[in-house]
């Protein structure tokens, strides 16, 4: 059954391991992946640790559908205290991992301490030891994977590694498996680097027991059927998600010059149809993969057609690399994004957060806050293709003045470099924004605001208000599993319902990540994808777990408050603009300058966004200053956490 | 089988409110649906006058690649200059 598989607590220090069962009343409450992750990280990890130190505690996971007959189930969840933000550290990837570490016994690691020197750690079929990885130290993303199948004899075998990015300890480095696949936000990478930690190697053949086998194939057919038919699935399938990015650009909602404009214009040699031609002349028509247990394939496979790393296999680009490398720093290149994109897979360090920071340093760079006495002589002006690629180089090595400040993340960096830097650095909680533009949507500004990790599209964005969905459909969505008889809205550049549908969405989004499953799976960007009703047959199908669509509803908003726990304690105070749920003064001040005509001369009004925070705080249970009321704690079960249960 | 006698979800009930052969105007206070020529590469929405470049994912699904960059960086000049923004 899925629900025998086990959690195992690993102390790199003295080389303890002890395997346990998980509690079903533990499952029952927090289901698995990141909200499981979320109660073990607010439980084992003390109160102000230094990230980088030996207390730090990184968890990894797959969600309690990894490996079943459900859809999707790809994903892995890696947390601990971010190195970037000193709050909640969260990041989710597909791929194959998951689903193998699940057959070799596991659900969930609990990694503590630091060992004396590079080490990995191998899971087989149950068994788990921590091996040498001296020889492994300073290869690149794929060639440590290529050399840990060496070593352990097994082609099979799947790793979780940090690359170069997190030995050097970048503050943003990736976890990754595979050539691509990225727990890319909140530098999970250099918590791992921080512990000699070079990977977890999984590998095994232990079957899992579905519950309910033929109910489950037969549900799954009619969640495929769902998942395929809809028409952004099929996009996805044909172009990847650079689509995402085309769309944005297209009306104005992604960041240009760091911030001064809101569209990239003449960007047709990175809009996604571009790209795809690439792909298709260095790779064939059948250039689009995917991750365990999918059938939107929305991976693209290239190799880089130009220039000197011509001829290079990779994957993607993701909708993010375009932002990063193309559309943030003016640079509209399909090579540059495309190499750029391959430089950040290669060394493991968070594309969003090295296009935000180059971008950040080509604006200070041009205001002559910073000058080429900082950048080495570089000529960091924006449009500089050659100066993007070499300062992702200078960051992973932290070469240079600036390579080794900017590595460090945004906000010690602003304090390094001073002045009033810090004023044009786009960020919440230290970490930077995805490559995305709200001044013309509140809704998706509140979403960034208040993510638990940062500034994030992948908590709680109401991506689908961007459809214009008549108000029947949307009652229908945001009126299950609990009702709501509020105000909604599908005008995006509304700001009432908002704050019920970010909540709705921080959810929703909380829930598949607790099964799991790859959010193009739910009602992330397609309103008639699967949620909480649909979670409830799959998961009673699968593992044999009874949960009405109202409990897993109650476990969402549980293992959101327990992640608000953990960031209150570490310091969040509401309108702190380095660790709080507030927006840089940009949003409030500087109106759009591009785009659809209706979103020229959008900016966010201030006194209507605090009265969004005030609401959305209400929906989550929490009070004035965005701190949880006894009752709501009560009503959770969190009343008397940390509660040591594990 | 339990399951073949169960209605739909409410995803599922949903799926008939999905339309093919069009797209959303990408202003957002307009929203217009827009019905392009099948195979034409660009459209123009009648009710506020941005043009697009359209893209054929299927000869049943067109989406829209960009604005028509010339009249898109007109039209929001014209914005910017009737606010008052420099």
């Amino acid at each position: 059954m899925p629900l025998d598989r086990k959690i195992a607590y690993i102390d790199l220090t003295t080389g303890d391991i002890q395997i346990k069962p998980i509690p079903l009343d533990v499952r029952k409450k927090f289901l698995g992946g990141r909200g499981l992750d979320a109660y073990l990280l607010y439980n084992h990890t003390e109160k102000g640790c230094d990230p980088l130190s030996p207390k730090n505690t990184l968890m990894i996971s797959g969600g309690i559908l990894t490996a079943t007959c459900a859809s999707a189930t790809a994903r892995t969840h890696v947390m601990a205290k971010s190195p970037l933000t000193g709050l909640l550290g969260s990041a989710n990837m597909g791929g194959f991992f998951a689903p193998e570490m699940a057959w070799a016994g596991f659900h969930h690691l609990v990694i503590k301490g630091k060992a004396k020197h590079p080490v990995y750690i191998y899971i087989h079929n149950g068994e788990i030891e921590i091996r040498d990885a001296r020889d492994i130290w300073g290869k690149s993303i794929t060639d440590s994977q290529w050399a840990l199948r060496e070593d352990l004899g097994d082609q099979e075998v799947k790793s979780l590694v940090c690359g170069p990015a997190g030995e050097n300890l970048v503050r943003f480095a990736n976890v990754m498996t595979g050539i691509k696949n990225a727990g890319g936000r909140s530098g999970m990478g250099c918590v791992m680097g921080s512990k000699n930690l070079k990977a977890v190697s999984v590998r095994g053949t232990m079957d899992i027991k579905i519950a309910r086998p033929k109910e489950a194939l037969e549900y799954n057919k009619r969640f495929i059927d769902q998942i395929v038919s809809a028409k952004v699935n099929q996009t996805q399938g044909a172009l990847g998600t650079p689509f995402i990015w085309g769309a944005t650009n297209s009306w104005g909602g992604i960041r240009c010059r760091n911030f001064q404009y809101n569209q990239c214009e003449y960007a047709d040699d990175i809009e996604p149809e571009r790209i795809d031609e690439i792909c298709e002349e260095t790779m064939g028509p059948y250039h689009m993969t995917g991750c365990f247990g999918c059938q939107v394939h929305c991976r693209a496979q290239y190799k880089i057609p130009e220039g000197p790393y011509a001829g290079v296999y990779d994957e993607g680009p993701e909708y993010t690399s375009q932002g990063a490398f193309g559309g943030e720093t003016d640079t509209p290149r399909a090579v540059t994004v495309l190499t750029g994109n391959h430089l950040v897979d290669k060394f493991g360090m968070d594309n969003l957060e090295t296009g935000s920071l180059i971008s950040w340093a080509m604006e200070l760079y041009e205001l002559g806050i910073i000058t080429s006495k900082e950048t080495d002589g570089l000529d960091l002006r924006f449009g500089n293709d050659d100066a993007v690629i070499e300062m992702i180089d200078r960051i992973c090595y932290r070469k240079g003045w600036l390579g080794d400040t900017l590595a460090d993340g945004g906000i010690p960096a602003s304090e390094k470099i001073g002045k009033n830097s810090f004023d044009y650095l786009i960020q919440v909680k230290g970490m930077s924004n995805l490559h995305s533009d709200e001044r013309a949507t509140p809704g998706l500004a509140l979403n960034i605001a208040t993510g638990s990790r940062g500034s994030d599209h992948l908590r709680s964005r109401p991506a689908i208000d961007l459809y214009h969905l008549p108000e029947e459909v949307l009652r229908k969505i945001y009126g299950n599993p609990v009702p709501y008889d509020g105000p909604l809205s599908s005008e995006h550049t509304e700001y009432i319902g908002k704050p019920w549908q970010v909540f709705w969405q921080e959810n929703c989004y909380m829930g598949v990540d607790c099964l799991g499953i790859c959010k193009y799976h739910t009602t992330f960007l397609g309103a008639t994808l699967p949620n909480f009703e649909d979670w409830s047959k799959v998961i009673l199908y699968n593992t044999g777990l009874e949960m009405t669509p109202e409990e897993i509803w109650d476990v969402a908003v549980r293992c959101n408050m327990i992640e608000r726990l953990f960031n209150l304690r570490e310091g969040l105070t509401r309108e702190d603009l380095k660790k709080g749920d507030m927006l840089n003064h940009r949003y409030f001040d500087e109106p759009c300058r591009r785009g659809a005509i209706d979103v020229v001369g959008k900016k966010i009004d201030k006194e209507k966004f605090i009265k969004m925070v005030d609401e959305f705080y209400e929906h989550k249970g929490l009070d004035k200053n965005g701190v949880p009321t006894p009752e709501r704690l009560k009503k959770l079960g969190l009343d008397k956490e940390p509660s040591h249960l594990m | 089988m339990a399951i073949e006698k169960e209605g739909l979800s409410t995803a599922e009930s949903l799926r008939k409110t999905r339309t093919y052969g069009k797209f959303r105007c990408h202003n957002p206070t307009c929203m217009e649906r827009i019905q392009p020529e099948k195979g034409k590469k660009t459209a123009k929405c009648p009710t506020c006058g941005m043009e697009y470049r359209v893209h054929w994912v299927n000869p049943n699904l067109p989406r829209i690649r960009g604005p028509v960059w010339d009249v898109n960086r007109k039209l929001a000049e014209a914005k910017l200059k009737e606010m008052g923004v420099k």
